[in-house]
């Protein structure tokens, strides 16, 4: 033979020798069931590292920082530059990719013998993901381009995006589809067995999305099915020995309460672990890996959201003095310093801060924690059940409602209240004649969305309240805007208690109610900037 | 009959010979060579005089050799002697400014690290750009980061920084005997597949016949760092810090409460900086006898960083050896071995240097008790101690490798031989990171981080080649046919484990068991060839050579994976014909060359033909991503050149004069496809993991036309008094011909202090990497200018973080359609320089030679891309450059410089020309001072020769450009982003004194 080519057929075939290729994997059972495992994690790292909360925690006024990186969103002026805010669009479109490559794959790739309810679970589970990644999209951007194969534009990539209702309609189809295909199941302890989606998680993520299409019918529908299927429950109403603040425990990843969360591996590395504590520890007496930088600060707006006896504040944001048996257990916990002061504003984040790799079964390191990060907890349901009875009316005594709003007041301690109102003004306690000139007279709350902030602060969810009250897919925001200018965002002296200077009163504009394109993606494909076009459903 | 004798030490010899009609040829390397009759005298004692010209040198051309009159291609050679006594550790930082046609850039002053080699230009838009270079027959890719291979770099990172090593910082420049650099198609064919960034033959040293010698090199020296930035003192960092405060709507601190109270607080770059030890130490062995020659060598090599906590050292071992065992068959073998060890601590960009410049000047380096301090409780954004850092965070890499080559040269006939070569490499590595517990102010670490990482590579290539050399008359004939195959395996493990009770000993042993993480990376490629060569000579007037090659690579799937690569040139001694003989009287030799060639390029990833899984650990167990999006018609990429050349000697010889125009497209250049994110995902908060890689496509053309030249003159040789000049000078224009369907342009992004922006787009049309934003037009100094200026960005003019006000930059309305946004960007500038050059001077008299050795490089614009963090006066508890404090006030209205504004996404510091500045430079790279002891002396001391010498590197550089160092490269070399400086080790000056000594 004339050379090594002719000799041995296969000198030139060279496949990966360290990765399963595409032809060789799906093939059993176990392994297209664990095929959607990486959907849980790493693409929404970039989401859940710090774009996530530095978006909707900052916009909305439940946090404050003067990091350079993220300072402008709560200033409303965030510009395409941010990199804050190429990571959230980088990231959730990460999830759409590695969703439809799953969702294009596996119907080409599985072979008879796996059983179809396999394949058809692992469908819907990429098909749920790709309807939050779209939501949250949406929800930021408006306009998206909808890609339900990213294979169909690698020839010929730029294109128009798609006008918002066309993206809640492929959200929908999406959700849809994977309440059909999805398993049914019944939650009971904290099980890593329930880290994947369900049916019924499905369902909650549609009455969801319904109540942002202010749908009120389908919400309320939606949010029933879910709560008669009694698959889910809440921690501390429930299921007994539970409190709210046990929610955030690594031990507790998976409980009863989780609809859909996000499931990191401690010693999984940079980019495959939860890295929000980092940014979120006061410093790293908590963390005791080098990071806690205390980059969020709770707003005195945050603060005062809480009534005496509500048992989310102490699990939600830290005052200086309190002390915490769940962080530096071995050391007899942990009490926030006196001068505990990283944003001015006196507080600190509390939520989602699990303390030292100790603290947490030994495993952990520098911006890596395995407590789940929730993308939806089972309260909302009872919140959307409870805002889709009332509908558009400005007060409501519906004893559904009502005892569907309740149930997540009591459950933190607090009692019922009897009536629902909605945009009412109420004197503010904070104003001082002297010392607090700048803060307005009067406030305008609202029992619904207040509770929803009290319930879901730091859970990257209240900027997104703020997004919808004006109405579906609205181009003015007239109660968004009125709710935010009231807001202190601002500092104060070091006194006990401290002085509020006031210095921080923001007014956002209609159009920041949707965030700019990031400049690299509109450098990419100018055609981003044009008028969004339909999609053509398929 | 031929009878031969090699003269003794002392240079007597006696023969003897059959008749007085006899001639005696009198020949050494490097002279020319005397025939005398014997006659009728018993002693002849005879003068050789040094080679006039060059031109009889023997240039390595790829699987053989060739005199240098009869080269057709565009070949620049670089000898022992011109890259001798220079401080550099590697060869690659050897040849800047030596070699006409290259264009090198060191990429970091760190000590090891890598360089940019362009050989005629950018070629590829593919990961690597450097050429092929070939030791002693064994092909090493000049790819710092592997990235055609494993993917990766042998060295981590701790910071996310840039982790090329120089591939050829394992070889001894003291071993190289000779660099021929092959530039044009028509001479880099042979290598087909491989060529098309140009090759670079090293051949190492070999003992000579007749002698034997024992020789030292050595040196000693001491690096510092001659130039530094002027950051803010305390007075001007407490000045800024009480504007920024009322920008972020934070206290004032009260210590800062009247700044002229204050010293000037902790200068961070006098702390980091140090004057930095380097020494090296050879010892050779060489001769020949009787057939046999032999050069053994050992070396050793230790460089200290100019930034405290680097250092490189290596060790080298080399043994040359050849023998004749029989008229028909001679066998050699060349092996070397070498370890090398270096500590960097952070690796460049983002590393120690961009911390010492953030590092404010109220933060002191230690604490009363002696430990390392850092920023206080609630200096949220501080910058981390950068001496801490460097006296306490460990990252080694120590590389062994071991290479070696037999050969066995078969000669059938007087005219036919056959040369069998087996080449192997083999090398591994250990790279260590090592994060111990600490405590400096708010940082603090309790739990260490061990990251380990071990690599090895294999390689193995075999040859088999005839070669065919017959000469009729005028009518010489030289043929190759040639077959060759190879294969390349890599493979590495990752682990880390944490949890150390002790910060002293990091090893994988003693961390927490349950903390480990490992994982595994291995494959392996192989390209097989067969090649032939002809050249065809007339007369010694006319010369034809004729090249092909074809290849087989494993890169690409069945049915993509051989391409032939065929190449042609000739030459015409045009000085030689009747009609040229005027030209006698000054022009000795005149020689015209043109050369056509194809050549390929395959420096790209394995297996882009299919897709992947690529496993992650997740909370639910393992899951996997699709790695990328396949192409399975990915193919050669081929580079078409064309040469003209003329070499002409002027004066007898007195000056040398080669010119080269080269006209190179690069057609279906492979690259990866630049999609936007919502496509495929894209990278965020610094992870790549989960996004799927675009595909490689044959994605377009692209043109480098250029010119180069060379000049050695000899001025002056008279009264013992010699003045020799050399000139190199290389001149490219790089153009973008097509994109491929669908890729309007390719936009380039930088990610630096919470920064991620298109800095570059790469247009049809434009050069490659060209540098695009906005352009300044002022800065909004009256109320009038707000009015009527357009609206930009959407911004409402308001005195507030979201609006636009007195102060803020005014961008220029491109357009004019009123109003600033995405269409206000514009081409400002190429990074790639108008053209480089070298000059050389040497002087010699008596004893005493002297040469200066300037560098420059003339054109292009460097992205001072450190000025956003350290210009951008927009976070607090950072330090800023000292011409910020100039900032815009109302009262300071003149100023240039936008005042401080809150958040670095703020539109001041969106991508404009004010970042951009010139690259042109010129530096006095190197002076070198040195005596030859007079040889009556140094034979007392049985020395037959010995040297000593003074040697200044990198002693001056002219340059407009205001940030450490106007030498900036790629980013990993990254031909989309070069020139992009974001704080890069600059490079030292280097005073060293050295002896060469010979027994």
């Amino acid at each position: 033979c004339v050379g090594l080519s002719s000799c041995k057929k296969d000198f030139f075939n060279r496949a990966p020798e360290d990765a399963i290729t595409l032809d060789n994997y799906y093939q059993t059972n176990e392994q297209v069931a664990n095929s959607t495992n990486a959907l849980y994690s790493t693409p929404w790292f970039g989401w859940n590292t710090k774009s996530g909360w530095a978006i909707s925690e900052m916009a909305s006024g439940n946090g404050r920082s003067y990091s350079s990186d993220v300072v402008n969103f709560g200033n409303f002026s965030v510009t395409g530059d941010n990199f804050e805010l190429t990571s959230a669009w980088n990231s959730l479109f990460t999830v759409v990719a590695q969703s439809n490559a799953l969702i294009n794959n596996l119907p080409d790739k599985v072979p008879a013998t796996v059983d179809p309810a396999v394949v058809n679970n692992a469908l819907g589970e990429a098909h749920l993901m790709r309807a939050l990644a779209y939501f949250y999209l949406v929800r930021l951007w408006g306009n998206v381009p909808i890609i339900e194969n990213s294979l169909d534009y690698v020839d010929n990539y730029q294109l128009n995006s798609n006008p918002v209702p066309d993206v809640y309609k492929f959200i929908i189809n999406d959700l849809l589809f994977a309440e059909a295909n999805c398993k049914k199941m019944m939650r009971s302890g904290a099980s890593s067995a329930q880290g994947h989606v369900s049916s019924g998680s499905a369902s909650a993520l549609l009455a969801k999305v319904y109540l942002y299409m202010q749908d009120y019918p389908n919400a309320l529908l939606y949010a029933n099915k879910v709560i008669n299927s009694g698959e889910f429950k809440l921690y501390g109403a429930d299921v007994n020995g539970k409190t709210f603040n046990d929610l955030f425990h690594t031990s507790d990843n998976n409980n009863e309460e989780s609809v859909i969360a996000l499931q990191w591996a401690a010693n999984g590395g940079y980019g495959r672990a939860n890295a929000m504590q980092a940014s979120f520890a006061y410093n790293s007496q908590i963390t005791t890996t080098g990071d806690g930088w205390g980059v969020l600060g709770p707003t005195f707006d945050l603060q005062d959201m809480y009534e005496a006896g509500d048992l989310r504040r102490k699990a939600t944001i830290m005052l200086p003095g309190d002390h915490y048996d769940d962080i530096n257990k071995s050391g007899g916990g942990y009490t926030l310093p006196a001068d505990a002061n990283s944003q001015g504003t006196h507080a600190q984040v509390k939520k989602y801060v699990v303390g030292s790799p100790a603290d947490n079964g030994g495993i952990g390191s520098s911006q890596s924690t395995g407590n789940n990060t929730y993308l939806m907890r089972y309260s909302d349901v009872y919140l959307i059940k409870a805002e889709a009875i009332v509908g558009a009316a400005q007060t409501s005594s519906n004893p559904e409602a009502l005892a569907a709003l309740n149930k997540v007041r009591n459950r933190a301690g607090l009692g019922n209240l009897t009536s629902i109102r909605r945009f009412y003004q109420v004197p503010n306690a904070a104003y001082n004649t002297t010392t607090n000139p700048n803060a307005p007279r009067t406030l305008t709350k609202d029992d619904i969305l207040d509770e929803r902030r009290r319930e879901f602060a730091i859970e990257m969810d209240f900027w997104f309240d703020l997004t919808r009250i004006d109405g579906f897919n609205a181009s003015s925001h007239p109660r968004a805007i009125t709710l935010i200018k009231q807001q202190d965002r601002g500092t104060s002296d070091s006194s006990t208690p401290p002085v509020r200077y006031g210095n921080e009163y923001r007014t956002p504009t209609d159009a920041n109610f949707l965030f700019p394109y990031p400049s690299t993606e509109t450098a990419a494909n100018p055609l981003l900037l044009q008028a969004p076009v339909p999609y053509n459903f398929k | 009959a031929r009878t031969a004798v090699s003269t003794n030490q002392n240079g007597q010899y006696s023969i003897a010979v059959p008749s007085k009609t006899a001639t005696l040829v009198f020949s050494f390397i490097g002279m020319t060579s005397e025939e005398i009759v014997v006659g009728n005298r018993t002693v002849i004692n005879m003068t050789l005089r040094s080679t006039a010209t060059n031109l009889n040198d023997v240039v390595v051309i790829g699987y053989g050799t060739q005199k240098r009159q009869d080269v057709n291609g565009a070949i620049s050679s670089i000898s022992a002697k011109d890259i001798a006594n220079v401080p550099q550790p590697s060869i690659d930082q050897l040849l800047q400014g030596k070699a006409s046609g290259v264009t090198i850039t060191q990429n970091s002053g760190a000590p090891g690290s890598q360089t940019s080699v362009r050989v005629r230009g950018i070629t590829s838009l593919s990961l690597s750009n450097e050429p092929l270079y070939v030791i002693d027959g064994v092909p090493i890719s000049g790819d710092a980061t592997n990235k055609s291979t494993s993917g990766r770099s042998p060295a981590l990172s701790q910071n996310n920084g840039a982790t090329g090593v120089s591939p050829l910082s394992t070889i001894s420049p003291n071993d190289i005997e000779s660099i021929d650099v092959l530039k044009d198609a028509s001479a880099t064919a042979i290598y087909g597949a491989r060529g098309s960034n140009g090759v670079i033959i090293i051949t190492t040293k070999r003992g000579k016949n007749g002698t034997s010698r024992i020789a030292y090199d050595g040196y000693g020296g001491v690096q510092e760092q001659n130039r530094f930035l002027d950051m803010m003192d305390l007075k001007a960092y407490a000045n800024l810090q009480n504007a920024l405060a009322d920008v972020y709507g934070t206290a004032k601190r009260g210590e800062f409460a009247d700044p002229t109270l204050l010293g000037s607080g902790t200068d961070w770059q006098k702390e980091i900086f140090q004057t930095a030890v380097m020494q090296s130490h050879q010892l050779s062995i060489s001769g020949g006898k009787e057939g046999t020659d032999y050069y053994i060598s050992g070396g050793y090599l230790k460089q200290d960083g100019t930034v405290i906590g680097n250092d490189f050292d290596r060790f080298s071992l080399r043994s040359n050896v050849n023998g004749k065992v029989k008229e028909w068959f001679k066998v050699g073998a060349n092996v070397s071995g070498s370890r090398t060890n270096q500590n960097s601590v952070l690796t460049d960009n983002t590393g120690i240097v961009y911390n010492a410049l953030l590092s404010a000047p109220d933060n002191a380096v230690y604490n009363a008790d002696g430990t390392f301090a850092g920023p206080l409780a609630n200096q949220i954004g501080g910058t981390i101690n950068p001496v801490a850092q460097a006296m306490s965070l460990t990252n080694t890499l120590l590389r062994s490798n071991f290479n070696g080559s037999v050969f066995g040269d078969l000669q059938f006939t007087k005219e036919l031989s056959l040369r069998s070569e087996f080449n192997a490499d083999y090398s591994w590595s250990d790279a260590l990171t090592f994060n111990p517990t600490y405590e400096w102010g708010i940082f603090q670490n309790k739990v260490a981080t061990l990251n380990k990482l071990m690599t090895n590579n294999t390689f193995w290539g075999w040859k088999e080649y005839l070669n065919y050399n017959k000469t009729i008359g005028k009518h010489s004939v030289t043929g190759l046919l040639g077959y060759e195959v190879n294969e390349s395996t890599w493979g590495g493990v990752t682990s880390s484990v944490m949890n150390f009770n002790s910060n002293d000993v990091p090893t994988l042993n003693l961390g927490d068991a349950k903390t480990a993480t490992n994982s595994e990376f291995r494959g392996s490629q192989a390209l097989e060839s067969f090649f032939a060569r002809a050249i065809y000579t007339f007369n010694e007037k006319y010369s034809v050579t004729a090249t092909v090659r074809r290849d087989r690579s494993s890169k690409f799937a069945e049915g993509n994976q051989t391409g032939y690569f065929p190449s042609f040139a000739a030459s015409w001694k045009l000085s030689d014909e009747n009609f040229m003989k005027f030209t006698k009287s000054f022009a000795n030799n005149i020689k015209v060359r043109v050369g056509y060639g194809e050549v390929g390029n395959q420096g790209v990833p394995n297996y882009l033909y299919g897709s992947a899984l690529s496993p992650s650990t997740t909370g639910l167990g393992t899951g996997f991503t699709v790695d990328k999006v396949p192409n399975p018609e990915l193919t050669w990429e081929t580079a078409q050149q064309t040469n003209a050349g003329i070499d002409i000697s002027f004066l007898n010889s007195r000056i040398d004069f080669t010119f080269d125009w080269f006209n190179k497209d690069s057609k279906n250049f492979l690259f990866q496809k630049p999609l936007p994110a919502y496509l495929l995902g894209g990278s965020a908060a610094y992870s790549t993991a989960a996004v799927i890689s675009a595909p490689y496509i044959n994605g377009g053309n692209m043109n480098n036309k250029g010119f180069d030249f060379s000049i050695t003159s000899r001025n002056f040789v008279r009264y013992k008094f010699r003045w020799n000049t050399s000139v190199v000078f290389s001149r490219y224009k790089n153009e973008v011909k097509s994109l491929a369907t669908g890729i309007p342009f390719i936009s380039a992004n930088i990610t630096n202090g919470f920064l991620s922006v298109p800095v570059t787009k790469t247009v049809v049309g434009g050069p490659v990497g060209e540098f695009y934003g906005y352009v300044v037009k002022d800065i909004f100094r009256t109320p009038a200018q707000l009015r009527e200026a357009a609206t930009q960005f959407g911004r409402p003019v308001e005195n507030s973080s979201a609006g636009t006000w007195l102060g803020d930059i005014q961008f220029e309305d491109l357009n004019g359609d009123g109003v600033i946004n995405e269409d206000d960007t514009r081409a400002l500038g190429s990074p790639q320089p108008s053209f480089t050059y070298g000059i050389t001077n040497t002087f010699s008299y008596r004893n005493f030679d002297l040469s200066i050795f300037l560098n420059g490089s003339q054109g292009g614009k460097i992205l001072n891309a450190l000025k956003y963090t350290t210009a951008g006066l927009a976070s607090l508890y950072q330090n800023q450059l000292a011409e910020s404090a100039n900032f815009w006030t109302p009262t300071n209205s003149s100023s240039n410089i936008p005042a401080p504004k809150s958040g670095t996404d703020n539109p001041n510091l969106k991508m404009s020309d004010r970042f951009l500045e010139s690259a042109s430079f010129l530096r006095i790279q190197n002076v070198n001072l040195g005596y030859n002891v007079p040889s009556s002396m140094v034979k007392s001391i049985h020395l037959s020769r010995l040297k000593a010498y003074v040697s200044v590197q990198n002693l001056y550089t002219f340059t407009k450009y205001t940030g450490l160092d106007p030498e900036i490269g790629s980013t990993n070399q990254n031909v989309f982003l070069t020139n992009v400086d974001l704080g890069r080790y600059p490079i030292p000056r280097t005073i060293t004194f050295g002896i060469n000594a010979e027994f």
